[in-house]
């Protein structure tokens, strides 16, 4: 028999004034298992609780109800203090006699009745209470961060400096990310390479950070504190370990013509290539798409038809029959930070909301080129050498037209949400063009300017007035070639005048979007994504760089559009998270989480579908002879959030949420009317 | 019937399955057989009179069949659909069992009497079917026959119901769910009722009272109404099984119709198809709610 | 039936009925709002009785069906508005479980007007009092449910 003790609060005139207190303790003084019941002027003072300690000892209460105001309010205080009277503080709840009752109602005699009810319920479901204890749960202290762009550089950084180690994944050959094909950074016009490549670097001869370049996460298993995750070591065809970066077997590769990825297709590379001159690490890697000599054994040719790269490595650190490798990390926390790419215009698109823009040429138009490409025109390491050059004809353009929003917040083109970044890379640029050609003008339309940023509205005010961009507010309704020039049909809205300009060069700031492949990604880390595919924070308020994966974290431009200082911010927001994670060896969890009784469980495994946390796992029941009886489900208690969805959707409820089992609430519905 | 027949010998004598679970003639009509050797095979038979889902002996839970050795199980579309039920819900793996599928111009509302099948004679869940030639079977036999005649008696009655007043419905469905004796049934026979302990059989707490009256059992009725959305194949077994004609079959139909309508999905013998409940739309419909 | 309640309805012999209705709730919206409800001091009818889960995702369409059985002639169900789920998606499903089981009801023939869905957040502490007083009297309009909760007698005086 239970042994309640019922403890009912005044709140001095606040609940007192409305609500008969001593009939409530009264009323549940008349209760089978009521022990105790009384009233007090103010339980969550320290003689209150006090009563609540001396009465569990003199009356060996086996549970505590405490009627005052709401469990958000005090529900911790009068948990401490049955603890502190030494029962287990589950076995202590709150019955809202405050917000739910005295204060929404006048009639004395009604809210008298609805109080006692209110606590009645609650009495009810104390009573099959069942004390529960805090879940511990080790944690390997050891992070993974996937991407080495900025957002991954600088949450590697932060968690080794912080003194865990930290396991690197980038899917190219070098780390650096966008970053590093970046001219000059709004709003300082800062060189980015000066300020990246240190950082790169820093991370490269980091002791604490291990670097797994032209890779990817194949697999990931586990949870919070425990995952293990495979990764793949994408074949380079060199062997690490034997070369130095001299750079001769890309002297001597004959296919020079190959567009490169990092100057966006504006300059070449050999088949054998480091992306940058700056790449970190400073490995080359053998692009077999394109190497003759891979080419020649797709076509079964038997003779050898290059390999010329290896008999120019004096160190024979060629090795085109190297294979991808895997290995294997223990890892507690996981960052991602895989970063962005840029909407394509052409007619394919990846996407069947996306739709491309055939009033632009599709793309086919050579001198219309995107946000990237200009940076790498600006770009001191860049194919020109930081010339504004036309990809075309290699003429210095003097009249340039950028184009604001293209693609993005236009959901006749699929995307809705802004870039973000576009409109102050649009002023950069305009800036770094006049810079470059002092005669040349800029032309910028624009829908409208969104410089929210520290110095950021004063930068757009510099291009304008310091630096004579030229804005339109209005949009661009079709280009096309004519001749020599490009001409740009427009409207200009402020004037109400439609516009036609003839331009050397275009450039357009088309949408960021996530990178290909991280639905995939996401899918293993079991963490949501948008529609677009931008992973979704756990909380878009108070959660943002956490996932709803418990101890997986997002960075950077994979979760939003985001600049360098937001992705940075972010990185070190998720660093700081993963470095509070480690920072016990053990993680404590809420108990209220699912329990499996497996054997009544039948393992159709509707749970498993509804949990938004992959808390269920399969858990196969053996006999003493090894054979499988059956396959059940199991709930991870480092996982589990303690919804209990999976209990409401369980047809044979044989899971139950602890602290909300179907005993405790069938007992309150049971209580809802007195019979 | 001869090609049934040949391949049930066929795979007991390769020793592909140990059993064969068919139709055979019975005392009255047509019962199950389970066939283990050439002379069982021989008695093997499929015709409209075969209204019985077979599928009901893959369940998990039916161990004593399990115990046989593998098994062949003679489906139509209906009972095909079940059979994928169970694998869609981790109960059984494809290759645990073979599935003899065969084509089906619908059964008879009574299979004691030998008829053809016409509008008046077609069981009333057979109008319209869609499954008549199960995919996911290893072995489709016999020719297409005819589309079942008329429209569902099934689709009739409820729109009947959906007519009434919810005093109506209320008197009615109270009135035939007074019947019930909770003998389970309606359970037991059901092939997409797998539960190793069935909540109705739960007792702390006792969330469906146990005694037979109007009232726990319309507690039970609605809850196995709720279970079976998404997932149950319109078989009708739960109401052939019925000692006191019970008309189950309005119910599940009615969630059936309900589950098509709000979250377009159709049971179907893909055991991929995910069942509508355990996923979400963000855009699903809540007209109801304020 | 209590002595103070039979009192009460003694005294309002032939007046107007009061509908015991039970609600299912919400721990990080509903509740909260409701909360809010009280600290903003918004008045409203007091025939309610709570009820609090986690997660609109843990109510179990048989809690109502529980709640008619005991008496209650009206049920609430609320929780967080969509995309504000506390466990992000626990309102999504909720919301297709419901969406069936008021089917049902309905087709049995429980007017489905005795129950209440909404979604209220933990700042809509007006809203929560309009819902509970929409709903008491709507259930005040409906009449008591003694229908279903004495089902038992029904049988047993017909069998």
């Amino acid at each position: 028999m239970s042994r309640i003790g019922v403890f009912v609060c005044h709140c001095g005139e606040n609940i007192g004034r409305t609500v008969d207190v001593a009939r409530v303790a009264e009323a549940m003084r008349g209760l089978p298992g009521v022990a105790h019941a009384v009233d007090y002027k103010y339980m969550c003072s320290d003689p209150g609780q006090a009563m609540i300690k001396q009465a569990i000892a003199e009356k060996q209460l086996t549970g505590v109800v405490v009627a005052a105001c709401s469990p958000h309010m005090h529900e911790k205080t009068f948990r401490r203090a049955a603890a502190g009277g030494g029962i287990n503080p589950f076995l202590c709840e709150m019955a809202n006699v405050r917000e739910h009752c005295s204060w929404i109602h006048e009639d004395r005699e009604k809210a008298t009745e609805k109080a006692i009810d209110i606590t009645r319920m609650i009495v009810e479901k104390v009573k099959r209470n069942a004390p529960l204890t805090t879940i511990r749960i080790p944690v390997e202290r050891r992070a993974l961060v996937i991407g080495g762009g900025i957002a991954g550089i600088q949450a590697a950084l932060d968690i080794a400096d912080g003194g865990r180690e930290v396991v690197l994944v980038e899917k190219e050959p070098s780390i650096g990310g966008h970053m590093s094909q970046l001219s000059e950074t709004f709003p300082t016009l800062d060189c980015s390479q000066c300020i990246l490549t240190p950082r790169m670097v820093e991370v490269f001869q980091h002791p604490r950070i291990k670097l797994l370049t032209y890779s990817e996460v194949e697999s990931v298993e586990g949870y919070i504190g425990n995952f293990k995750v495979k990764i793949r070591k994408k074949a380079r065809s060199i062997d690490e370990s034997k070369c130095n970066g001299c750079g001769e077997c890309q002297k001597t590769c004959p296919n020079r013509r190959i567009p490169s990825e990092f100057d966006q297709g504006l300059g070449k590379r050999t088949a054998i290539y480091v992306p940058f001159p700056q790449a970190v690490p400073n490995l080359p890697v053998i692009d077999r798409e394109k190497c003759s000599y891979f080419r020649g054994k797709a076509k079964g040719s038997k003779k050898e038809v290059c390999g010329k790269c290896r008999a120019a490595c004096g160190r024979g650190a060629i090795l085109f029959d190297q294979e991808d490798s895997f290995v294997e990390e223990k890892v507690g926390a996981i960052v991602v930070a895989t970063g962005y790419r840029l909407y394509e215009i052409g007619k394919e698109q990846d996407s069947e909301l996306l739709k491309g823009y055939g009033e632009y040429g599709y793309g086919t138009i050579p001198d219309v080129i995107d946000g990237l490409q200009f940076e790498r025109l600006a770009s001191a390491s860049g194919p020109t050498s930081g010339a504004i050059q036309r990809p075309s004809d290699g003429k210095v353009p003097k009249r340039i037209v950028f184009l604001q929003c293209i693609g993005s917040r236009d959901p006749a083109k699929g995307i809705e949400y802004c870039s973000k970044i576009c409109c102050m890379y649009v002023a950069k640029h305009t800036m770094l063009y006049r810079h470059k050609v002092h005669d040349g003008q800029a032309t910028v339309f624009y829908m409208d300017i969104r410089a929210n940023g520290k110095g950021y509205d004063e930068f757009v005010r510099r291009a304008i007035e310091e630096d004579g961009a030229r804005y339109v507010r209005g949009r661009v309704s079709r280009m096309y070639r004519d001749g020599d020039v490009i001409k740009v049909l427009g409207y200009d809205t402020v004037n109400g005048t439609p516009l036609s300009i003839d331009a050397d060069m275009v450039v357009l700031a088309t949408a960021m979007r996530p990178q290909p492949g991280i639905q995939g990604l996401a899918q293993k880390l079991s963490v949501s994504y948008d529609k677009h595919g931008f992973i979704n924070e756990a909380h878009p308020k108070l959660r943002p760089v956490e996932t709803n994966t418990a101890g997986v974290y997002v960075a950077g431009a994979c979760q939003s559009p985001r600049d360098i200082p937001d992705s940075v911010a972010m990185a070190s927001a998720a660093a700081s998270k993963v470095l509070g994670l480690f920072s016990n060896e053990e993680l404590e969890r809420e108990p209220t989480v699912a329990v499996v009784n497996a054997d009544l469980c039948t393992g159709c495994f509707h749970c498993e579908r509804v949990c938004a946390y992959g808390a269920i796992t399969r858990k196969e029941i053996r006999d003493r002879n090894g054979n499988l009886v059956k396959v059940v489900a199991d709930v991870n208690k480092g996982v589990c959030q303690g919804c209990g969805t999976c209990q409401a959707t369980c047809p044979s409820k044989s899971l139950e949420l602890a602290g909300f089992t179907d005993d405790q609430i069938y007992a309150a519905i049971n209580a809802f009317a007195e019979l | 019937m001869q090609e049934l027949r040949e391949l049930a010998k066929k795979l007991l004598a390769e020793g592909a399955v140990k059993v064969v679970v068919g139709y055979a003639e019975g005392r009255q009509g047509v019962r199950p057989i389970f066939a283990a050797t050439p002379e069982d095979a021989d008695k093997l038979i499929f015709d409209p009179r075969c209204v019985q889902n077979l599928a009901t002996y893959l369940s998990p839970r039916r161990a004593h069949v399990a115990a046989l050795g593998k098994l062949a199980v003679v489906v139509k579309g209906c009972d095909a659909m079940a059979a994928a039920g169970m694998i869609r819900e981790a109960q059984r793996k494809r290759d645990d069992f073979v599935l003899i599928g065969v084509r089906c111009g619908g059964v008879l509302a009574d299979p004691r009497a030998s008829a053809a099948v016409t509008e008046a004679t077609v069981a009333a869940r057979c109008p319209g079917c869609e499954v008549r030639e199960p995919k996911i079977v290893d072995h489709l036999l016999g020719p297409l026959p005819p589309a079942p005649p008329g429209a569902s008696a099934l689709d009739a009655r409820i729109a009947e119901l959906d007519a009434m007043t919810p005093e109506e419905r209320f008197a009615f469905w109270t009135s035939e769910l007074a019947k019930c004796v909770r003998c389970n049934a309606c359970r037991e026979i059901c092939p997409m009722c797998f539960c190793v302990r069935c909540v109705c059989d739960k007792s702390q707490p006792q969330w469906i009272e146990s005694s037979p009256h109007a009232r726990g059992n319309l507690a039970w009725h609605m809850t196995r109404a709720l279970h079976q959305a998404g997932r149950c194949v319109g078989c009708g077994e739960c109401e052939r099984a019925c000692p006191v004609g019970i008309p189950l079959s309005l119910l599940n139909r009615k969630v059936a119709r309900v589950v098509a309508e709000r979250f377009d999905y159709v049971v179907s013998d893909d055991p991929e198809k995910p069942a509508p409940i355990g996923t979400y739309r963000l855009e699903d419909d809540q007209e109801f709610i304020r | 039936m209590s002595e103070a309640t039979a009192k009460t309805t003694e005294a309002k012999a032939g007046a107007a009925f009061e509908p015991r209705i039970a609600a299912f709730v919400c721990n990080w919206c509903t509740y909260t709002g409701a909360d809010l409800a009280g600290t903003s001091r918004i008045q409203m009818a007091p025939n309610v009785r709570v009820v609090r889960l986690p997660c609109t995702g843990r109510i179990d369409p048989m809690f109502i069906i529980k709640a008619f059985e005991r008496g209650a002639d009206g049920v609430i169900v609320s929780g967080c508005h969509p995309g504000d789920c506390h466990y992000s998606a626990g309102n999504y499903h909720a919301r297709r479980r419901f969406a069936i089981f008021r089917e049902i009801m309905s087709f049995i023939g429980i007017d489905p007007n005795r129950i209440t869905f909404s979604w209220v957040s933990a700042s809509e502490g007006r809203k929560w009092g309009d819902v509970v007083d929409e709903t008491v009297s709507r259930i005040r309009g409906l009449g008591p449910f003694a229908g279903y909760k004495n089902l038992v007698e029904k049988t047993h005086a017909g069998a």
